[in-house]
């Protein structure tokens, strides 16, 4: 008894395995008919592409659209900056050893920017705790012409794409003091205003949306907390004017170009005092 | 109280307090968005608050609120013990350690990646790491609500399986098939880079991969509410379900369309050739068939009660249904919303129409609706009718239920509208807030004021669900003996097999889930494109 009931169920379900599957199959293969080849070849027709172009475009093996003529920009690139993050770069950057960046840093770099990544003079950057893109990306950049300084310029020339990498890691590994809480109570609401919402009325965008650790911002974004105060006026000024151009885009350019000179010292301010 | 009863509240408990976490932080985010609240608040602690909500709603909420209902319906449409307690109990544990995880990154600020990743964005590995715990979880579920229909098969040869019994077997079996995509993603390749294993991740290929899960998993949290639109709501009205063979045929439906799909969430994406997106959107399609049958069949299950309860004339039943019992009032208020979030999932769905709704607050308002609407007012019915049977008492008044229900729908409604014609107008999602200054978004200013109110009605409507449950545990009346699955009008006496399990579907998912990915996800291994650049947000 048992059986027959467990074999009913089966002499039922032919009819259902057959029409189910024909039904699906039918619908999907209606779907590449109508996807793959009858739109593609139609719309293509009016755009001026043959079929088998149409086609091929449809399944994604060439690009574009099949509606449409591409366009084809043959503008040369003028690259502000020669540093390409291509995994090769980001490899060495994530290979590169604090240890064997430190013996460089002992040679030649402490003179200005200090053993700990404190430098001696305000005209020069702290680096202690910065991001290892951030360095990398400037010296490269010293090293390509696309950022010019007296002495960094030939210093970087000196340096091959490895040890670029190790100093940086080094300086990125070296502790930032704590934050100022004395100077964090003193820092003005306008001026914190503009780092955390920006100012859309000027098209200016946060500071924190890329400057804050996490943030979103392009990879090679420095960190700006306790940087110091005359360093980060002189670059602003620098961008603002166009005397400093290394920047992807003209981000800062733009941004800096906008910003009044009291906002570029207030802001100068937050930053030395540890803000992220 | 017995072992099964606690597992299935434990499940509860946890689900709902992460819902009213998560309605509390949605209500937040609505006023720092809104001319009121403009600017308080950092677009850093806004897209913390995003992500923390979206995952307690899309992640913690709908899987242990599943985990928990197929459990109750293993026990109570099955009528034996539960196979391999001890499992869920480990399930559980493991998914609530997950959530723990999870949840501690993100309110560090170390996981602000939003519910839905975004590679090459990373957030903290344990973030990933503890979601994938509660995907394990889940897991377990299925192969247990699996063994379970076996067992109950080998005892009754022939029998088909109870309807609730087979709506959660197919949505178990749907999940099992759903969660490999997003699985891929995250062991493969988003957990490496969070690891800082790889410096790079296709992007193309990530978002392939969770448009995979994407769509199905919406399926997987509607289906509960399903299950109780064939199987409770027809009883709770006083009447009988139309068809049973309907509520199998749209179960299996969802099964085979919700996979090969998700490609419409990609329309915009370039690493796809229109040709497939065409197929999958034409299988979307299909995907409207099982939400109008329901429709049509609960319409009838209803309709049956009404005329039973003396209802005359052409739509004198819908007046004579019992609008009294909060069941019935959900599902009706279900429907409602159901019918605008699914017009507006058509246009979604149309490639040009997509094209104009794209990342606009249009998206938003369509699946708050459909899942915060249609599906969550469904769960609030079933834990309404499932908790007093776990705590052995009963609801000392439906007035409160009701008036919860009718906040929710109001508030939802009241939201989400305003929302859908906003992103008509271009006001875009995923922002953290808007500059009111400039002329074009102060125009936005006054809806987006109206639907900040709907979203403080939702507040006030989570708090007094919770408010109703405590109410519950301190009630007086005990439970009363009612059933409360509904029978059919023609109860089946025998089905064919394709009806009575998953080996054919499973089949027929499998070719089509060929056809449709598999050449897209192949290209990125035939012909890899340029992988972006890891991005850490920790």
């Amino acid at each position: 008894m048992a059986q027959s009931s467990d074999s009913e169920p089966h002499a039922l379900d032919r009819p259902w395995r057959i029409w189910a599957s024909a039904a699906v199959l039918t619908i999907v293969l209606s779907g590449v008919l109508l996807g793959v080849l009858i739109i593609p070849v139609v719309q293509g027709r009016s755009a001026g592409i043959d079929a088998y172009t149409a086609i091929c475009r449809a399944l994604g093996i060439l690009p574009g659209s099949p509606a449409r003529r591409q366009v084809l920009d043959r503008t040369p690139p003028t690259p502000v900056s020669q540093v390409v993050w291509t995994p090769d770069v980001l490899q060495i950057l994530a290979d590169a050893r604090p240890e064997r960046g430190r013996a460089k840093v002992q040679e030649v770099c402490f003179t200005c920017h200090g053993e700990q990544g404190v430098s001696v003079a305000p005209e020069f950057p702290h680096l202690a705790g910065q991001s290892g893109a951030a360095i990398y990306k400037q010296l490269h950049d010293y090293r390509t012409g696309s950022r010019t300084h007296q002495q960094m310029t030939e210093i970087a020339k000196a340096l091959d794409e490895a040890t670029l990498a190790d100093v940086a890691a080094y300086y990125a590994a070296q502790p930032k003091r704590n934050p100022n809480p004395a100077a964090l109570a003193e820092a003005p609401p306008a001026i914190v205003r503009l780092v955390e919402l920006g100012d859309p009325n000027r098209n200016i965008p946060p500071c924190a949306a890329c400057h804050r650790p996490g943030s979103g911002g392009p990879i090679e974004t420095p960190i700006l907390a306790e940087q110091g105060q005359e360093y980060i006026v002189r670059q602003l000024q620098m961008y603002a004017s166009g005397e400093r151009r290394n920047d992807v885009y003209g981000r800062m350019r733009t941004i800096a170009s906008r910003l009044t000179p009291a906002e570029i010292d207030g802001l100068a301010a937050y930053y030395r005092a540890g803000f992220r | 109280m017995r072992n099964a009863e606690r597992l299935c509240l434990a499940h509860f408990c946890v689900a709902f307090a992460a819902f009213l976490g998560a309605a509390m932080l949605g209500a937040w985010q609505m006023w720092v968005r809104s001319p009121l609240g403009a600017n308080i608040g950092t677009p850093g602690q806004y897209f913390m608050s995003v992500t923390a909500h979206g995952v307690a709603m899309a992640y913690v909420l709908s899987t242990f609120f599943i985990m928990g209902f197929g459990y109750f319906v293993a026990v109570t449409a099955l009528g034996r013990p539960l196979p391999g307690k001890v499992w869920a109990w480990a399930a559980f544990w493991m998914a609530v350690l997950g959530v723990v995880m999870a949840l501690v990154p993100i309110l560090l600020g170390q996981a602000s990646v939003l519910f839905t990743f975004y590679p090459p964005l990373t957030a903290s590995p344990w973030f990933y790491i503890g979601l994938v715990l509660v995907v394990a979880g889940s897991w377990v579920w299925c192969v247990l609500m699996l063994v379970a229909m076996r067992a109950w098969k080998r005892e009754n040869p022939g029998q088909p399986v109870p309807l609730a019994m087979f709506g959660t077997v197919a949505n178990a079996v749907m999940w099992l098939w759903t969660t490999v995509g997003v699985a891929v993603e995250l062991v493969f390749q988003v957990i490496p880079a969070s690891f800082g294993l790889v410096q790079t991740v296709d992007a193309g290929l990530a978002r392939t991969l969770f448009s995979w899960t994407l769509h199905a998993i919406v399926y997987f949290w509607l289906i509960p509410a399903y299950i109780a639109f064939y199987t409770m709501v027809p009883r709770a009205a006083g009447g009988r379900l139309y068809s049973d063979t309907m509520g199998r045929v749209t179960f299996i439906l969802f099964l085979i369309y919700s996979l090969p799909v998700g490609m419409h969430h990609l329309m915009m994406d370039p690493q796809h050739g229109n040709g497939w997106k065409f197929i999958q959107v034409l299988l979307t399609a299909f995907v409207t068939v099982p939400t109008l049958l329901t429709i049509f069949t609960i319409s009838a299950s209803l309709e049956i009660a009404g005329r039973l309860r003396g209802g005359r004339g052409l739509f004198g039943w819908i007046a004579a249904l019992p609008w009294e019992r909060p069941t019935v009032l959900a599902a009706g208020l279900a429907f409602v919303m159901l019918g605008f979030g699914g017009f507006g999932g058509l246009i979604n769905m149309g490639y040009g129409m997509n094209a104009m709704v794209h990342n606009t607050s249009w998206v938003t308002a369509h699946f708050h609706l459909i899942f915060g609407g249609s599906v969550v007012i469904m769960y609030f019915a079933i834990a309404y009718e499932v908790w007093p049977r776990l705590a052995g008492r009963e609801h000392p008044s439906p007035a409160p239920l009701r008036l919860q229900l009718w906040l929710w729908f109001l508030g939802m409604m009241v939201m989400t509208l305003p929302w859908h014609w906003l992103g008509l107008q271009g006001q875009w999602r995923r922002v953290a807030n808007f500059n009111y200054a400039d002329p074009i978004i102060a125009g936005w200013g006054p809806l987006v004021v109206v639907s900040l109110g709907g979203g403080l009605v939702l507040l006030a409507s989570a708090l007094l669900f919770v408010r109703n449950l405590a109410v519950l545990h301190r009630s007086p009346v005990p439970t009363l003996q009612r059933p409360l699955y509904a029978l059919a009008v023609h109860p089946p006496q025998r089905v064919p097999a394709a009806l009575n399990g998953f080996g054919l579907w499973n089949v027929l998912v499998l070719i089509l889930m060929l056809l449709a990915y598999g050449y897209p996800l192949a290209q990125f291994v035939i012909a890899p494109s340029p992988a972006a650049m890891v991005h850490r947000v920790n």
